[in-house]
């Protein structure tokens, strides 16, 4: 009975049902299979009132959301144009800046691509740039920033995992710098032969676009100055950086609307939020029980016969993890899967730290794996062109971005060094 | 149809003023924790609040994902279905799942009802001497708002075609 019940969850879960639903479903099932009383998966949901960092969610992706919505594309644009267009690759360096920058901000949702796709295409192309490669080089951009702060998967991670935030806002700095160099060569290759006149430097488009974005540029300053100078906590990073835009993008540059623009950022931002937080809910009732029947262990039982030693498990880890990416969104992943990996990883003596960030970016290819990678879809649908073309563009960032991840997870010294130092 | 129309309208309305609201306490009351802090005081009641409107938030957001059908899903096998030319397999698709998510929510009701109740019972003042039942409360609340936008889809998609049209008043 119980096995027609999680199969019908399970086909159910292909074919469409919202992950919460699976997951309370699923908790649902086990706690009356089990004779807990069903109020137990209660319980659980109100757990995440008392997540103390549960805040930082709706308040860094509620600044992304504003962020997005006001001119500050346009004038990070012009300022990173003035500091790096001189480069060899310049419009392409200056893509990979901004999208981190903003990714970072707005939690790799799509909203990168949808909100800057439009403003660095053409340009790209008007520099010269192949139609492939541009098209290539923003689907890999809308998820880049992903393991910078205050990146939201990278806070959920931490609450999943409960690893401290800002020790994993560290450790991401290194790896995130990797991937940006890695493709930034690749920019600077894919560059050599194009015909068209490099940007002159000029010092004073380089003062005007600072001047010009005077407002946007304090906002990392306020996350890592505060957390890492013991100014702030994590949480209160996210409610100043949250106060700090929505003042500048409504009152003093006036971008945003406060009555028409800034209720619909607010829908927009907090649903995206909701549907997040219901996911959380409802997986803790689902992976408390799972750990309670030690289903870690053994999973870590059945692989210490094949698995040996540390290097090994991470191989392994990368392999499930890149199909783990681009079959499940990012959130869904985060909540399902690290709870189950955790205590396995630890037994072959893997820093949690190290973990988070090997786990974050497999998560973060799988965002332009073929056939499923979200960026995909979402570039398909904002360049109106055939997914097919896409899967082609992403292949060769694809493959640049399993060479990072393979120096990030076979060369800890990279997530380590804040912390060995 | 119209009258499960209106209503649905009506919990979207609720929805998105209770998010915005929402959104606007739980920035004014973390900025002020911070502006206490620095003035040398922590209201002690200030945390728990917040943390309790994000815990609603995610209700109301919930709520208004659910009505724009943006929920997180695994979404594998649904291209096949949408590839089908068949209205019926449409129909099946949708209203099953729809069904699925409307049992599921009404099972949350039931099981945060009787949260509350043991709550009711055995529960305490919490902050603010709000009794700890009321803060629990926010789980039937919520999840019966999602559940009526779930039967409002459900209804919709068996009686009125397909609910995720805009159907906004």
């Amino acid at each position: 009975m119980s096995l027609i019940a999680y199969s019908s969850i399970f086909v159910l879960a292909l074919f469409g049902a919202p992950i919460f639903a699976v997951m309370a479903a699923f908790a649902l099932t086990a706690f009356y299979f089990s004779g807990t009383e069903l109020s137990a998966v209660a319980v659980e949901v109100y757990r995440l009132a008392s997540a103390p960092t549960i805040l930082t969610i709706p308040l860094f992706t509620f600044a992304g959301y504003v962020l997005a919505e006001s001119k500050a594309p346009v004038r990070l644009l012009r300022l990173c144009n003035a500091f790096l267009g001189w480069m060899p690759g310049g419009v392409a360096i200056v893509c990979l800046f901004v999208c981190a920058f903003f990714t970072a901000f707005t939690g790799a949702s799509g909203v990168t691509i949808i909100a800057l796709g439009g403003l660095l295409y053409p340009i790209l192309i008007q520099e010269g740039f192949s139609e492939k490669f541009s098209l290539g080089l923003i689907t890999t951009c809308g998820s880049l920033g992903l393991l910078f702060p205050p990146s939201l998967p990278i806070i959920l991670y931490g609450i999943i995992a409960k690893v401290d935030i800002d020790d994993l806002f560290l450790a991401g700095l290194f790896p995130g710098i990797i991937l940006m160099v890695i493709l930034g060569a690749w920019s600077m290759y894919q560059s050599r032969n194009n015909p068209k006149k490099k940007h002159e430097f000029s010092a004073k488009e380089m003062i005007g676009s600072l001047w010009e974005a005077r407002f946007e540029l304090p906002l990392p300053v306020f996350v890592l100055g505060g957390i890492y100078g013991g100014f702030v906590t994590a949480t209160e990073a996210s409610a100043l950086s949250a106060f700090y835009v929505l003042i500048i993008n409504c009152f003093v540059t006036k971008d945003i609307s406060p009555v028409k623009d800034l209720p619909k950022v607010i829908v927009e931002s907090l649903t995206l939020v909701g549907a997040i937080l219901l996911i959380l809910c409802c997986a803790l009732g689902m992976t408390n029980y799972l750990v309670d029947e030690e289903i870690p262990m053994k999973i870590l039982e059945a692989m210490r016969t094949l698995i040996t030693n540390k290097w090994l498990f991470l191989l392994v880890l990368n392999i499930f993890l890149l199909i783990v990416g681009c079959l499940m969104d990012i959130f869904s992943a985060i909540i399902v899967v690290v709870p189950l990996i955790i205590p396995i990883a630890e037994q072959f003596g893997v820093n949690p730290l190290h973990l988070a960030i090997v786990f974050l970016t497999n998560l973060e290819i799988g965002y332009i794996t073929p056939p499923v990678g979200i960026n995909l879809f979402i570039s398909s649908f904002r360049f109106n062109r055939p997914v097919l073309e896409l899967y082609r563009a992403a292949v060769p960032f694809l493959l640049l971005m399993i060479v990072a991840l393979l120096i990030i997870t076979y060369i800890p010294w990279f997530t380590l060094f804040w912390f060995n130092s | 149809m119209k009258a499960v129309v209106i209503f649905d309208d009506i919990l979207e309305r609720f929805s998105r003023y209770g998010l915005i609201s929402s959104l606007f306490g739980i920035l004014g009351l973390a900025v002020m924790a911070i502006v206490f802090r620095w003035m040398g005081q922590s209201p002690m009641w200030i945390d728990p609040l917040v943390r309790h409107l994000v815990f609603l938030s995610a209700f109301f957001g919930g709520s208004l994902a659910t009505s724009k059908n943006v929920h997180i899903k695994v979404d594998l096998l649904t291209k096949l279905v949408e590839k089908s030319s068949s209205k019926i397999v449409h129909w099946l698709h949708r209203n099953i799942v729809a069904l699925f998510c409307f049992i599921v929510c009404l099972a949350l009701v039931k099981s945060g009802w009787d949260f509350y109740l043991v709550e009711k019972e055995f529960g305490a003042p919490a902050f603010l001497e709000i009794h700890s039942a009321y803060l629990v409360g926010i789980i039937p609340f919520g999840m019966a708002l999602i559940t009526l936008r779930f039967l409002n889809q459900l209804i919709l998609g068996i009686f009125g075609g397909d609910p995720r049209e805009p159907h906004r008043l």
